[in-house]
């Protein structure tokens, strides 16, 4: 008897023990929304002045092409008809210097980007080459009177990297791995036409660019990185889907920051 | 009785101890175990980038974006096309890093521990030549300096929030660009592998005491083709010129007749060529300029 009593009393224990933590989940609110702002949120610091490393792409990037040479561009032939048109001289007289700074071609130009928060929801871009600001807004779709803009209106957000395995359950375990705020996914619409190379590649006003930049420390000389991975989506310009990715080194101050305006050539 | 009772009550002790684990995990938001991103699949490689370098292939002397050193240049400026039609090299793999930013496409797989289920190893394909590289993510050592290289290296990796590292060092010398610029056998490469839901982007960090003067990074870029499907790739050599025994070709320095074409067609000052590091950074613009108008 007091056997059983005494199994009783385990028992009691032991379901307590293992189901109480279950039951107090069950009062803890599930996928609450998060409340910190997006720089509260930041997994990375972001901030400071980084300069491009051309190693890539470098005939395109430090230095203007010739009219017509379209290696590696997925164009429809409209906009290869578009291209071998493009005449800078026409472009300087319209005032139309800075097409080829819109945002999807402004930082595969060789510059210097200054990074810093302009509020607690908005990231600022400004860019030396081409003198350009862009603004990465954290708080939602673009205003319905957005104009159009060399820039256009970017959302940004971190990332979430997650695994839905994220069990609870005993035989969930070693199935999740929980979430991750990993890379700023940045998504840009409301773009004035402009070129995808200052050789007079287009993209229209149809265009939308996606970019991601994705932070990293070198291994080995320590230096901070990043990789800004850009796509660009244009149904007029483009038979796919058109992928670059630039590379960022942090430096030590903005020192060599050198604004340069806008130019054709 | 008692035994039943011990037995139980270790039994619900395990389960409670499981339970508490998955509970302190859910709520620890950024993961109480390292991430690891799925890179299984067929990569299709665009080539957007560095297209003509990748594809067709890239001018005699064409150095620009590299951060070179003279012994570079000085090798670059001996190397003969025609060495590739050598029996003896005509099958030559590409080497890991220099496949990544090649023109093949590549197929990822993992390799499981089948009782833990962790990963032992990341497996790469490359479509051309057909390479296979291993990446182990099971903390093993690299090899002792002394031991062979390879064109694929010794590979290992580690999850770093999204991204996978790749370290890969006893490597065979090969070339930086298919234009003869070199790449030592002392070099080693840090690779960033970053999957973004159907893009996957490979950056190279690569160091090489002998041949550049400070790290090469460049990046690729992969599309994910759900269709897609790793052919096979057969490389059988043939004799395809005439040659006498044990001839290398090559070109003694200022013999090299193609060195200025790349410049003469693209209207670029020649001194791009030996320019090295300086002509990756922004001001160069300057510089550029000035002997543009010169």
């Amino acid at each position: 008897m007091r056997n059983l009593h005494s199994f009783r009393s385990h028992l009691i224990s032991a379901c307590l023990l293992v189901f109480l933590p279950a039951m107090l989940l069950a009062q803890l609110p599930q996928d609450e929304p998060d409340l910190r702002s997006a720089r509260e949120m930041a997994p990375v610091d972001l901030t400071g002045t980084w300069v491009s490393v051309i190693t890539e792409d470098w005939r395109y990037r430090m230095v203007t092409p010739p009219a017509g040479e379209l290696h590696g561009l997925p164009l429809t032939p409209l906009a290869e008809d578009v291209m071998n048109a493009w005449d800078p001289d026409v472009d300087e007289a319209e005032d139309l210097a800075c097409k080829g700074y819109a945002a999807p071609n402004l930082m595969r130009l060789p510059g210097r980007a200054r990074i810093s928060w302009e509020n607690e929801s908005t990231l600022e871009i400004e860019y030396d080459h081409g003198e350009q600001t862009r603004l990465l807004h954290f708080d939602g779709i673009p205003p319905a009177d957005t104009e159009r803009s060399w820039q256009g209106y970017s959302v940004a957000q971190w990332e979430r990297q997650t695994t839905l395995a994220r069990g609870i359950g005993f035989f969930g375990v070693g199935g999740g791995l929980g979430d991750l705020l990993g890379p700023l996914e940045i998504t840009t619409t409301h773009l004035r036409e402009g070129y995808l190379r200052k050789n007079g590649v287009p993209f229209s006003e149809g265009a939308v660019l996606k970019e991601y930049i994705v932070w990293r420390q070198d291994t080995v000389t320590g230096a901070d990185w990043f990789s800004l991975i850009s796509t660009v989506e244009d149904p007029v310009y483009l038979r796919g889907l058109y992928i670059r990715s630039s590379e960022f080194r942090k430096e030590a101050d903005d020192s060599m920051w050198s604004p340069r305006p806008c130019s054709v050539r | 009785m008692k035994s039943i009772l011990k037995n139980f009550a270790v039994l619900l002790v395990s389960l409670q101890a499981m339970l508490i684990g998955s509970l302190a995990f859910a709520q620890s938001g950024t993961g109480g175990g390292v991430y690891e991103a799925d890179l299984q699949g067929y990569w299709y490689n665009p080539l957007y980038e560095d297209n003509r370098d990748r594809g067709e292939g890239p001018y005699i002397g064409d150095y620009l974006g590299l951060p070179l050193n003279e012994a570079a240049i000085q090798a670059a400026e001996a190397w003969d096309p025609t060495i590739l039609s050598l029996e003896e090299r005509q099958c030559n793999d590409y080497a890991a890093d220099y496949a990544a930013h090649s023109i093949g496409n590549q197929a990822i797989w993992k390799e499981v521990d089948p009782f833990t289920n962790e990963t032992i190893a990341w497996r790469l394909r490359l479509s051309w030549m057909g390479g296979q590289r291993t990446i182990w993510m099971d903390g093993r050592p690299h090899p002792p300096e002394g031991a062979p290289h390879t064109w694929l290296g010794f590979s290992t990796g580690e999850w770093v929030g999204p991204t996978l590292v790749v370290t890969t060092t006893h490597l065979k010398n090969t070339w930086l660009r298919r234009n003869g610029v070199p790449r030592s056998d002392k070099a080693y490469v840090v690779q960033y592998f970053t999957r973004l839901g159907n893009l996957l982007t490979i950056v190279d960090h690569i160091y090489d005491p002998i041949y550049l003067t400070e790290p090469l990074v460049r990046s690729s870029d992969y599309i994910f083709d759900p269709a897609g499907k790793m052919g096979t790739f057969i490389c059988e050599t043939v004799e395809e010129a005439p040659r006498d025994l044990g001839v290398v070709p090559h070109y003694l320095p200022g013999e090299n007749p193609s060195l200025t074409e790349f410049y003469e067609v693209f209207d670029l000052p020649i001194e791009l060529m030996k320019n090295g590091a300086e002509m990756l950074y922004p001001e160069y613009l300057n510089k550029l300029e000035a002997m543009r108008n010169d």
